[in-house]
């Protein structure tokens, strides 16, 4: 239904829009829609696949962290799971997540040890996957 | 402001105070066009009989701050930017007047000729009449750039209306800049973008080879070509500083400008060459190291610009579906292109 909306704006509505301004507005309105009909199938899974990697990462790391404080966050969050499955609280846990990645992240950075440079590939390959998760097809790179 | 009619009237009793000399002035054709998303962009005629009586008519451009934009930048040096470069290696549209008070229009504007019947959408570039044109194009691109590098800034009248900074600070004033527009407005947490701001401050660049005036939005999209492939004008000044000439050569080699979908920058030349043809303009070198610093500082610089736009969009302040549709394509385009730096893109 989006992809016919999208398809009818571009052709049918947006050649008989003016000015040229309202005629831009249509056409990023129709791509838009094109970008929320390729997000609408993964946007939960997406997600939950997204928390539940950030998730392993940081049981992973966590008895290697000798900052108590962050150890302890990260095996609290780690030991968590995804209960409610509406996209405003998996959002929400996902932010916290990425949040608590940063910190491990610039953490690890200081440390001067073969477990802190495991970690850290472990971190950027993680990385790569939530980039390759979010992307969208019409994207140039 | 209650519309376009009212708009056009407006504008005409502003022409009528810009120009005494000239008679019967009126606008016609008053059209918003899309021109960028940080400022209002119209197309207008002004039609008008001179001093001796003769029936004229110019074609002009109005530039007039949103509530809401993309970035938060100064008309002022704008339009000291396109005066300073005017009838200079560096195609401009003639500035004509900078008005900054809100009694004529609610914002401050500024209006410069319109070249009419050109080009400037990137996706232009992919198909006939302008596809055979890509290498020239690119060519003239470089070569422009490096006429901006290699212009003084005090010559050109820009050095008392810009911010000062010495060659061994460019770079944090700007890092600092970018990071504090991320931490302003990012809708959401941007681990890549941190990760490439921590190696940023860890590796210092070289001080700059040379204080120059830095366009800051170099890239294809904000030049105007035409169909036999020259390019007629550079335009949107809005972020022009003064700094190293790196930064902008490193945004316009940026990866989220590859158009095509290949290798070529801007879609137009393989950075390799792009860089060879800026030295060769410039007479500077971009060295290797300093110009991966600058690279990664333009996902910086570009990730800064999405999540802006985002905020925007998300307050409600301006709802131009290009804001939203921006920051979505671009947001992840850039984290590809900090990771593809950085040698994590898998």
């Amino acid at each position: 239904m989006l992809e016919v909306c999208a398809t009818a704006l571009m052709l049918d509505v947006a050649p008989h829009v003016a000015p040229s301004y309202r005629q831009s507005s249509v056409f990023a309105s129709a791509i838009l829609l094109t970008c929320i009909r390729e997000e609408l199938d993964r946007i939960a899974s997406r997600r939950v696949e997204e928390n539940r990697a950030l998730r392993a990462l940081f049981a992973g790391a966590a008895p290697g962290i000798e900052e108590a404080s962050l150890r302890e966050r990260l095996a609290r969050a780690g030991a968590e799971d995804d209960a409610d499955l509406r996209i405003s609280a998996l959002e929400a846990r996902n932010a916290a997540l990425r949040d608590l990645l940063i910190e491990l992240h610039a953490h690890v950075e200081e440390q001067d040890s073969a477990e802190a440079r495991r970690v850290e590939a472990v971190i950027w390959r993680e990385l790569a996957a939530s980039t390759a998760r979010r992307k969208l097809g019409l994207n140039a790179f | 402001m209650r519309g376009v009619s009212d708009l056009a009237a407006r504008f005409a009793d502003y022409a009528r105070e810009r120009m005494p000399g000239a008679s019967e002035i009126r606008v016609e054709d008053l059209e918003r066009i899309f021109g960028g998303a940080s400022r209002e962009t119209w197309r207008l005629r002004l039609c008008y009989r001179d001093a001796g009586g003769r029936a004229e008519e110019r074609r002009l451009i109005l530039r007039r701050d949103p509530i809401g934009s993309l970035i938060e930048t100064d008309r002022r040096i704008e339009f000291l930017a396109y005066r300073a470069f005017h009838r200079s290696a560096v195609p401009v549209p003639e500035a004509l007047w900078l008005e900054e008070d809100p009694r004529w229009l609610e914002q401050p504007f500024f209006v410069m000729e319109e070249l009419a019947g050109l080009e400037s959408r990137p996706q232009m570039l992919l198909a006939p009449p302008y596809a055979e044109h890509c290498e020239k194009l690119g060519v003239q691109k470089w070569t422009i750039l490096g006429e901006i590098a290699k212009a003084d800034p005090e010559a050109l009248g820009l050095i008392e209306a810009m911010e000062r900074v010495s060659p061994d600070t460019a770079w944090r004033r700007e890092l600092d800049h970018w990071e504090g527009v991320l931490d302003a407005d990012e809708v959401c947490p941007q681990p890549i973008i941190r990760a490439a701001i921590r190696w940023l401050r860890r590796n210092p660049p070289p001080p700059a080879q040379r204080i120059a005036v830095v366009h800051a939005d170099y890239r294809t999209g904000n030049f105007l070509f035409d169909t036999e492939g020259r390019i007629r004008a550079i335009l949107d000044w809005e972020m022009a500083h003064l700094g190293d000439p790196l930064e902008d050569l490193a945004w316009s080699l940026n990866r989220i400008w590859c158009w095509a979908r290949d290798e070529r920058r801007g879609a137009l030349l393989p950075k390799e060459r792009a860089v060879r043809i800026w030295e060769e303009s410039s007479g500077l070198r971009a060295d290797a190291r300093a110009l991966h610093w600058w690279e990664l500082f333009s996902c910086v610089k570009g990730q800064g610009i999405w999540v802006s736009s985002a905020r925007e969009y998300e307050s409600g302040k301006n709802q131009d579906p290009v804001l939203a549709l921006a920051a979505w394509m671009q947001m992840n385009a850039q984290d590809r292109a900090a990771l593809e730096l950085m040698g994590q893109l898998a």
